[in-house]
């Protein structure tokens, strides 16, 4: 039976990864998960500097779901490179590092700086552009091109992957721009911006007030734009957004993803990344399929 | 894990108790678990809840209704099973045999102090206070294992009417604050109050705070705190903190 993938360059040994943000830097679930069993780990999103974040509360849960605002909360890039990369380079499994950046000089000194160090190099692209005035890169097609163009000239070995937002006005459109632009895969959804109100302190239930909506209740939105993304586009989709078992993450492979991302669901179990890959075995068996490729994309109607 | 006993010991509090197998890890005071239904996804991520009490073959959590994931818990009957992970979190420390514990309490908060007491016998002051007498839990249980108990209420329908933090006050009156290490656990605004006075007398003290909580495992960022250095984890470099940092 054969689970291995390609993303761009990247073989994967099976196709389930874990969502960035979701996982840590890996160390954090290495007690419950043998990380040499994932094919590859996707760590929180990198900045150039280390970031404090947003102030609590942070999360707030939602029927089926859960709202985040943890503001990219993460350990920097120099302390990434010194002390967490040497520790994920430990595992037989493919690194994928998420970075993001204020303005398209910073997004390119990230991703040369992890240039042939990582597998692959996952752009989240629904950050504010402070040049120019804190629009998001992932809310204009214009600014979205010049980005990815400049960070795929800078990036020489290691495979780029975009991810995208669903909050994007088109995201097939921005799809499209990546496959033109030279982009190995493309990754989605990201989180849904969303909110909740506490009704008897009438506030926000967030200190952000917006939160990026994550879960089952977000997977048949997923499921669809991947499904359209698919048919518009030749480059490999690894797909996310509420995946909590194999039968989730089948549906995914269906729709067109070659591979899957984890996320809310390590959160609700620890070991639930070994059980999909266990169970999407136990799909194929029961199906009769030898190689899992032979899947992607393939609903029939 | 199997629910082995689930007891309503007032009316929106009980007391769970789960089995823990031969080798799990046992919690040390302070330290919590997060427990979830086994099925379902809704409610989705597990809740914290402190190591109430345990002994080799279990562990029980005292937990209150607040909203719908305690409300589910209570409908659970010997036989049903609950996700369990932990023991999550820092612990108290213990205290230098030169200093006398002195453990405050509010409210649900007794669940996180309430070990400290099983661990050493008898040498600890406990001040527990709850807005009224029908409130105050399981105090006969606690007077036993404690050097002195002081009993507080806001409607003043049982000892010192008033909150914990002015009992302490008024305690610190007769106390040296360098006699003393404070262990405290209770609702966000008793603990800033509770800061103030703990700072202003300089006295040495570890402070269990909440914050929402998404993965338990320190993956998330979802659950920081401010600190003096920076955003910490409750659920890594906490819940237990040490009044220096924050
Ligand atoms: C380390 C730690 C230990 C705890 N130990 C205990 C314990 O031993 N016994 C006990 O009864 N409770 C304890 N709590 C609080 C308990 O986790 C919350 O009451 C519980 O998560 C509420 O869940 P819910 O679904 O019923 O409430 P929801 O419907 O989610 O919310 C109801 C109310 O509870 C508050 N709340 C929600 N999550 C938390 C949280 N993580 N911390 C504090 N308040 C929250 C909300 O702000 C809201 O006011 C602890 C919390 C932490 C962080
Ligand atoms: C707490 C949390 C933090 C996240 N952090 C990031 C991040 O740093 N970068 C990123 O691209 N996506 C981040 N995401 C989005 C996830 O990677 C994923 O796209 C999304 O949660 C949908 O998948 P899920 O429903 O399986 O969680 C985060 C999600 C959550 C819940
Ligand atoms: S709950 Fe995820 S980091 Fe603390």
């Amino acid at each position: 039976m054969n689970l291995e993938v390609k993303i761009g360059k990247m073989t994967m040994k099976n196709p389930v990864t874990t969502a960035s943000g979701t996982f840590g830097y890996g160390s954090e679930y290495a007690e419950f998960v043998d990380l040499n069993l994932l094919g590859a780990v996707t760590v929180k999103g990198i900045s150039l500097e280390p970031r404090e974040g947003n102030p609590p509360p942070r999360i707030y849960e939602t029927p089926c779901g859960m709202l985040n605002s943890i503001g990219l909360q993460n350990v920097g890039l120099k302390n990434f490179l010194d002390e967490k990369l040497p520790y994920l380079k430990g595992f037989d499994t493919r690194i994928i590092v998420n970075i993001l950046g204020n303005t398209i000089d910073e997004y390119c000194e990230l991703s040369s700086a992890l240039d042939g160090k990582v597998d692959a190099i996952e752009l989240n692209v629904s950050c504010p552009n402070v040049k120019k005035g804190g629009v998001l890169f992932s809310n204009n097609n214009d600014m979205l091109r010049t980005l990815i163009k400049e960070v795929r000239t800078t990036v020489k070995t290691s495979t780029v992957i975009v991810k995208l937002s669903p909050a994007s006005a088109d995201i097939v459109m921005q799809a499209r721009i990546c496959e033109e632009v030279g982009i190995d895969a493309v990754s989605m959804i990201n989180t849904i911006p969303a909110m909740a109100i506490d009704i008897h302190s009438r506030r926000p239930r967030l200190s952000n007030i917006i939160g990026g909506l994550s879960g089952p209740a977000i997977r048949p939105i997923g499921v669809r734009m991947v499904w359209e993304t698919h048919r518009a586009i030749n480059i490999p989709i690894i797909a996310m957004g509420g995946i909590m078992t194999a039968e989730d993450a089948m549906e995914y492979i269906l729709a067109g993803a070659t591979a899957v991302a984890i996320g809310t669901a390590n959160f609700v179990k620890p070991t639930v990344t070994l059980d999909i890959i266990e169970g999407m075995k136990k799909y194929m068996l029961i199906h009769g399929i030898d190689d899992i490729n032979s899947l992607i994309g393939g609903l029939i109607c | 894990m199997e629910v082995i006993d689930n007891r309503e010991i007032t009316d929106n509090v009980f007391i769970l108790r789960l089995e823990l197998t031969e080798n799990a890890l046992k919690p040390e005071p302070g330290q919590f678990y997060l427990l979830r239904p086994d099925s379902g996804y809704d409610p989705l991520l597990g809740r914290p809840f402190s190591a109430f009490r345990w002994n080799n073959d279990w562990i029980e959590f005292l937990i209150r209704k607040t909203g719908r994931g305690t409300a589910l818990l209570s409908t659970f009957r010997p036989g049903d099973h609950i996700r369990i992970l932990g023991p999550l979190g820092r612990s108290f420390p213990p205290h230098s045999p030169h200093k006398t514990p002195v453990v405050l309490a509010g409210g649900i908060g007794m669940a996180s102090v309430y070990s400290l007491t099983l661990k050493h016998k008898a040498e600890h002051i406990f001040i527990y206070g709850a807005k009224s007498a029908t409130e105050l839990l399981l105090t006969e249980d606690i007077r036993p294992r404690v050097r002195e108990l002081y009993l507080c209420t806001d409607d003043g329908s049982m000892g010192f009417q008033g909150n914990v933090v002015e009992f302490f006050t008024e305690f610190l009156k007769k106390t040296s604050s360098h006699s003393i290490v404070v262990y405290a656990c209770g609702p966000e605004k008793m603990t800033k109050s509770l800061m103030e006075i703990l700072k202003k007398y300089n006295i040495e003290s570890y402070l269990s705070l909440e914050e929402r909580m998404a993965c338990g495992l320190g993956a998330c960022m979802g659950c920081a705190k401010d600190t003096k250095t920076g955003m910490k984890r409750v659920c890594m470099e906490g819940p237990v903190f040490n009044i220096e940092e924050l």
